[in-house]
């Protein structure tokens, strides 16, 4: 079948056009070049004075793992807010800040989005997050295993075993639960909570194993870089959400030494200790940091207001603010002996002077930064809001005049301390491509996904221009998924099955012994049955991997 | 002034959501209006008067006539206004009200009477769990007004009660006051097991001695002052709490649960 969306105004910055009139003809689930002769179109979209764009890409969203359903049991009341009815073509589903898997596809897909990935793949949990993920109907998903805190790691840096060790278990571990990146969650703090640490600096000795933040950071960054994975690191830091942070931040971008690094909801991360209130924002040395140093790539994790709820691995930071839960009910719990989970609802509210800067911090951080390729529009859903949000998030950005509107209406000594009205920088419909397609699937070194060259398969979004951002970004026209139509006018009205993006790097089989022997002796399961097999994401026939290329090690 | 009546016709098969049937939703709709309205029944929606008769006009009182164990959420966060329940109502009766008055006169379901904010409800007959209580997985129940309820309770009486007063002329079941944050409850019959489980803060007012956990402490025997004014607040209500032979002011004082912070009390009568 051969589709063709005519006369469409195209935004495709991964082959750098920037708002071009152009045909796209797609054909077998791939985006092609015009045919050559006579042909016949089967279907042909009339898409003139519309707006064209590759579906967009989440880089980081808390969408499966044993959080999302921990989340979900503390909060029945999010569920009862907002049951989704099936129709025909959907099934039905609840929930608003953590919704229900088949909710989560089809509201993600009705704002134009083909892929999410979730960050925080817990190696020994991961089973369970593929299973969840692959309820997820048409988005395209794929997960970043945590390291940092897990034992095993922990006591090979003890042991002062060579990175080509580290690199061994990094990349059996990526095999072992398919992943397509590398995380690190509050390197090592997870692990020392359980040892009645209750923070940990970037160069705090962890008690017991006596490893500090930076090592392990530096140890892992090596690793995936030497792997050939293109992901680079993915870091949450140390003292997320802690006044004075900023410094930490900063010392963390210094002390990789120019490796590649992804420091993620790094508006938890830029916050100073001025003014009256001893909290002050850090963005614009934060943004400094990032513009100067080219190895660093960050993700936003803006906060909107509203109720959502915060699920993190960082069990450390979760359990420091647990009295901040709205409603008060929360959960902090060790993950068998391998990683943390801190569940805690919040409420954030424009009122509060903390939540409120917190909102203009991280707007700040997007204005600032110059480079559109390095930053990603995330709000780390669900922990800074739903993901539904988006397009409320896309306005703030692309309208000066909307943007001041709210900064006026939020806490006045927030106002005060934020230096947002005095931005005059407009993201424009390029620079939002790039951040939420063409860049983000250059980051997790996806191949075909994020453009809509000849080659690339048809994940395609198409708007209609409006002023009002919000209202454009809302509701698209279509979106095709895999060149089939998955949306129209903002409706599900077809559903498939996307697939799970990994990379395969190699490793020495030897390490298993000694892996064996540690299962054995220390974790509820066995190394068998801790691998994830190819056949589990495809015997149900709905799902499938795709395997992306390493680069090429210098 | 003739009530708005509706008459069930048969009795469905499946669950009745009863909630757009209150009185401040109904205030500016025709009768013709009221007909049309869709009720959500097991998972069709049906037009009220495919399973009602209507008559009467005055929305300010309903009478649901020939109602039973299946029509859930009558009175669902009534604002003002009295509704009767002619016959058993079914679950979440009462939910959410802010103001007003319901009477059932059978039986009513689970969770009557959950996370009320004000205003009195009344029920003839017996009740399910949950009365007075929280949703699950909510952290307040019952926030004021007044409960009556003239036969038994099941489990959870209040559970997460938080403000207001359950009284119970006949018996409470298991875990009676449960996680109660404050408020109070009043029970002439008896109690079951796990008596106050978790309780914070708060009063459960007995006629009966009950069997109590082990994190209750006896406090001693007590006359307080403020039992007569408190059995002075249920003089208008038609029920034995409003006779002056029931009421006492000389107690035995328990309090607990001392696995949480222990505030809360439980009195039970002293017969001279």
């Amino acid at each position: 079948m051969l589709i063709k969306l005519t006369g469409g105004t195209v935004y495709d910055p991964a082959s750098g056009i920037d708002g071009k009139q152009q045909d796209i003809y797609v054909q077998d689930g791939k985006i092609i070049d015009k045919p050559i002769g006579d042909f016949l179109v089967d279907k042909e979209y009339d898409l003139k004075g519309k707006v064209v764009m590759s579906g967009a890409i989440d880089m980081h969203t808390h969408i499966g793992g044993g959080k999302g359903n921990i989340a979900r049991t503390l909060l029945p009341e999010d569920h009862r807010q907002d049951p989704v009815a099936s129709n025909d073509v959907c099934r039905s589903g609840c929930g608003h800040a953590m919704p229900s898997t088949f909710v989560t596809g089809y509201r993600y897909a009705e704002m134009g989005y083909t892929a999410g990935f979730e960050p925080a793949l817990l190696p020994i949990n991961a089973r369970q997050a593929h299973m969840e993920m692959g309820d997820i109907p048409i988005l395209d998903k794929g997960g970043y295993v945590m390291l940092g805190s897990d034992d095993y790691l922990l006591r090979m840096l003890t042991a002062k075993k060579d990175q080509k060790a580290i690199n061994d278990y990094v990349a059996w571990t990526m095999h072992s639960a398919k992943a397509i990146g590398v995380k690190v969650v509050n390197p090592g703090g997870i692990n020392a909570f359980k040892f009645n640490q209750r923070k940990l600096d970037l160069d705090e000795q962890n008690s017991h194993y006596g490893v500090t933040p930076r090592e392990i950071l530096r140890v892992l960054a090596t690793a995936v870089k030497e792997l050939g994975i293109a992901k680079p690191l993915h870091v949450h830091g140390c003292n997320l959400g802690v006044p004075g942070n900023m410094d930490t931040t900063l010392d963390t971008i210094q002390g990789i030494g120019g490796l590649p690094m992804h420091l993620t909801h790094i508006q938890f991360h830029s916050y100073g200790t001025e003014g009256d209130f001893k909290f002050s924002s850090g963005a614009a040395r934060i943004a400094e940091a990032v513009n100067k140093n080219k190895n660093i790539t960050i993700d936003v994790g803006q906060i909107l207001f509203g109720q959502t709820v915060t699920a993190s691995g960082d069990n450390m930071r979760q359990h420091a603010n647990n009295k901040f839960a709205s409603p008060n009910k929360w959960v902090t719990m060790d993950i068998e002996c391998d990683a943390g989970c801190g569940v805690v609802p919040f409420k954030y509210k424009d009122k509060n002077f903390v939540n409120a800067l917190q909102w203009a911090i991280g707007l700040e951080t997007f204005l600032l930064v110059k480079d559109p390729w390095r930053i990603f529009l995330t709000t780390d859903h669900p922990n800074g809001a739903p993901f539904t949000s988006y397009p409320h998030l896309i306005r703030l950005l692309m309208d000066r005049t909307f943007r001041n509107d709210v900064l006026s209406t939020i806490h006045p000594e927030a106002q005060k301390m934020t230096t947002l009205a005095s931005i005059e920088r407009e993201y424009t419909l390029q620079e939002i491509a790039i951040m939420t397609r063409a860049g983000a699937a250059k980051l997790i070194g996806l191949q075909n996904r994020g453009g809509l060259s000849a080659g690339n398969w048809a994940d395609i979004t198409i708007y209609t221009d409006n002023v009002d951002r919000q209202k454009m970004f809302e509701k698209p026209d279509y979106v095709f998924k895999d060149g089939e139509v998955v949306v129209i006018d903002g409706k599900v009205v077809h559903t498939k099955w996307g697939t799970t993006h990994i990379v395969k790097p190699d490793y020495d089989k030897s390490i298993e012994k000694d892996l064996k022997v540690y299962f054995d002796k220390y974790l509820t399961m066995k190394i068998d049955n801790f691998r994830i097999s190819d056949n589990e994401f495809t015997e149900d026939g709905r799902g499938s991997l795709t395997v992306h290329d390493l680069k090429a090690v210098a | 002034m003739s009530a708005l009546t509706f008459t069930l016709k048969t009795r469905p098969d499946q669950r009745v959501d009863m909630s757009p049937l209150v009185c401040h939703s109904l205030e500016k709709l025709e009768l013709t209006d009221i007909a049309a309205l869709k009720l959500q029944c097991g998972k069709r929606k049906v037009r009220v008067d495919e399973l009602f008769t209507i008559s009467g006009y005055d929305n300010k009182h309903i009478i649901i006539k020939n109602s039973f164990a299946k029509l859930d959420y009558i009175g669902k966060d009534l604002d003002g206004g009295m509704i009767y329940v002619e016959g058993d109502a079914g679950a979440y009766c009462g939910m959410g009200m802010k103001k007003g008055a319901i009477k059932v006169f059978g039986n009513a379901g689970i969770y009557a009477g959950c996370e009320m904010k004000k205003g009195q409800l009344e029920i003839e007959g017996n009740v399910g769990d949950f009365l007075g209580g929280a949703l699950a997985g909510n952290k307040m129940g019952l926030k004021g007004g007044l409960i009556l309820v003239k036969g038994n309770a099941g489990d959870r009486v209040g559970d997460h009660l938080r403000r207001g007063t359950i009284l119970i002329e006949g018996s409470a079941g298991d875990y009676c006051g449960s996680r109660m944050i404050a408020g109070t409850i009043a029970v002439m019959g008896y109690t079951g097991k796990f008596l106050g489980h978790g309780m914070r803060r708060g009063t459960i007012l007995l006629w009966n001695e009950p069997k109590l956990s082990a994190s209750f402490n006896d406090c001693g025997s007590h006359t307080l002052a403020f039992l007569p004014m408190l059995f002075n607040s249920f003089s208008q209500l038609h029920s034995p709490f409003a006779n002056n032979e029931n009421a006492f002011n000389r107690v035995q004082r328990y309090a607990g649960d001392m696995s949480e912070i222990g505030r809360g009390e439980i009195l039970v009568r002293i017969v001279n």
